[in-house]
């Protein structure tokens, strides 16, 4: 009586005697490590997985469901070794396979396959749901768990000081990508269940049970049901994960006009916090009224941030739900969206062009902008090589 | 060494150029090729046509597609590229030569 391992191969299940499961995971390990260096790797093996598959399935039937160890073998040896292409780097077990360094490296390599498919990573995207611009410091935040309002604020520091800010912000804008499907979306919040990985996680328990059913009709029927559970399972979290950005709104036609508006007010309350903060700093004044000596500088600049975040809260939600109701209707979501972008970078454009003419210190920031970011970057570098 | 271990770079060298005439009469999956070319000199394995076929295609040389099989996973059917025709045309005249060179010398 031998032990029997149920492994993955190619999308189905293959259950094999111990002795050939090691074989099998040798024979996969070297391979990968033979690859090593083959921009092609992960598909050259997952060819070589799914040829194994079908010779194992040649060699099964309805009356013998294990593949043997010595069938495992002569299944190997059909596939022959793994043949390094001329021009490509050697792996690293391709010169030394029997030496101890080289068969813990194999190992390695072979480990970090499988551990690659597991856990979700944290990617950094921009997210354009509840956006202000392009939807960097709402990525940025998502990536480290904090709340935008902070990173905005950090960015808008970093241009009032150093000047950076502003660079920094349209590089990424361009650089780092906009989270489209659930999936990257679902990598952006580092959440723990993508739809996918959900499904992975659930299909390791499936093969699990799988082993536990004897004969075949049960355990087709039991797929069958599994799989039309997650399937409702996969539409139940991909619906909750958008709710979780609105509250379903019903949709209505008057939210074509409302969104603009709503972008319009919100715009124009970003660029008044932008000139007030500027002039704060710069003069100590908020268009005009003069603080009182005993309030201090930051203290002042926190109290404008708050009355932003109560002024513009409710503004975001209810672009945020217009957006939602907006969804349910594709045409309307996609002039909507186009016109509250246009409608955004006309009115920024404008108020700042406003402000830069009417505030002579705006002006002499933008005039000494340059410089400031030349000395930014000076610093940056001392630093750098300072370390 | 005998004729067969002297010739084993130089078959090696051409199994490349048979896989791509084998793909330019139809498509084929990786099966096909290794029956088709198991009754000849060149009789190959799995574990060398598939880095070679990854390499061909990176080449764009050729193309593969996805197929449904009626027993297991789906399968890679190859075909030819332009560039892949071009290539095999070129090699194939190029061999002609090397054929005749090795016929003509040494005859007077």
């Amino acid at each position: 009586m031998n032990k029997v391992i149920t492994i993955n191969l190619g999308g189905n299940a293959y259950q094999l005697e111990d002795g050939g499961y090691d074989a099998l995971r040798a024979y996969l390990e070297t391979a990968t490590a033979q690859l090593h260096g083959n921009p092609d790797r992960d598909e050259i093996l997952s060819d070589i997985e799914r040829a194994i598959a079908e010779k194992f399935r040649a060699r099964l039937s309805s009356h013998k469901t294990v593949v043997e160890t010595k069938e495992v073998a002569a299944v190997l040896a059909e596939m022959g070794p793994i043949e390094v292409e001329p021009g490509e780097a050697a792996g690293a077990g391709a010169s030394g396979a029997g030496t101890p360094s080289g068969a813990s490296r194999q190992k390695t390599a072979g480990e970090e396959r499988t551990a690659g498919s597991s856990g979700p990573p944290r990617r950094l995207y921009r997210i354009q749901e509840g956006a202000m611009i392009a939807g960097v410091c709402n990525g940025i935040a998502a990536y480290m768990n904090v709340d935008p309002t902070l990173v905005r604020i950090a960015f808008v520091l970093l241009t009032i000081f150093w000047g950076t800010g502003l660079i920094v912000y349209v590089v990424m804008a361009i650089v780092v990508p906009e989270a489209r499907s659930p999936e990257e979306k679902a990598a952006a919040s580092g959440f723990p269940a993508t739809a996918q990985e959900f499904i992975r996680r659930a299909k390791e328990g499936y093969y699990e049970a799988m082993k536990g059913f004897p004969d075949r009709k049960a355990r087709r029927e039991w797929s069958r049901r599994f799989k039309r559970e997650m399937r409702a399972h996969a539409d139940q979290w991909r619906y909750n994960w958008h709710s979780y950005w609105a509250r379903h709104a019903p949709y209505h036609p008057g939210m074509g006009f409302a969104l603009p508006l709503l972008s319009l007010l919100q715009a124009a309350a970003t660029v008044l916090l932008i000139c007030a903060l500027i002039s704060l700093l710069a003069t100590g004044t908020v268009f005009g009224l003069v603080l009182s000596a005993s309030v201090p500088v930051w203290v002042a600049a926190l109290l404008l941030l708050i009355a932003y975040g109560i002024l513009v809260g409710p503004l975001k939600l209810a672009r945020r739900s217009c957006y939602w109701g907006l969804g349910q209707s594709r045409w309307a979501w996609s002039f909507a969206f186009f016109l509250d972008a246009m409608i955004w970078t006309a009115v920024v454009i404008a108020l700042l062009w406003l402000a830069v003419h009417y505030f002579p210190e705006l002006r002499d920031a933008i005039r000494s902008f340059p410089s400031v970011a030349h000395q930014a970057a000076d610093d940056i570098r001392n630093w750098w090589h300072g370390k | 060494m005998s004729v067969n271990e002297k010739f084993s770079a130089i078959r090696k060298g051409l199994l490349e150029f048979l896989v791509l005439q084998i793909i330019a009469a139809e498509k084929v999956y990786v099966a096909d090729i290794l029956k088709q070319l198991s009754t000849t000199q060149f009789a190959t394995q799995e574990g060398t046509l598939y880095p070679l076929l990854s390499r061909l295609r990176r080449e764009g040389l050729l193309d593969y597609e996805w197929k449904e099989s009626e027993a297991g996973p789906p399968r890679k059917y190859y075909q030819l590229t332009g560039k892949g025709r071009e290539q095999l045309r070129e090699t194939l005249e190029y061999w002609s030569e090397i054929n005749g060179t090795v016929k003509k010398l040494g005859q007077k």
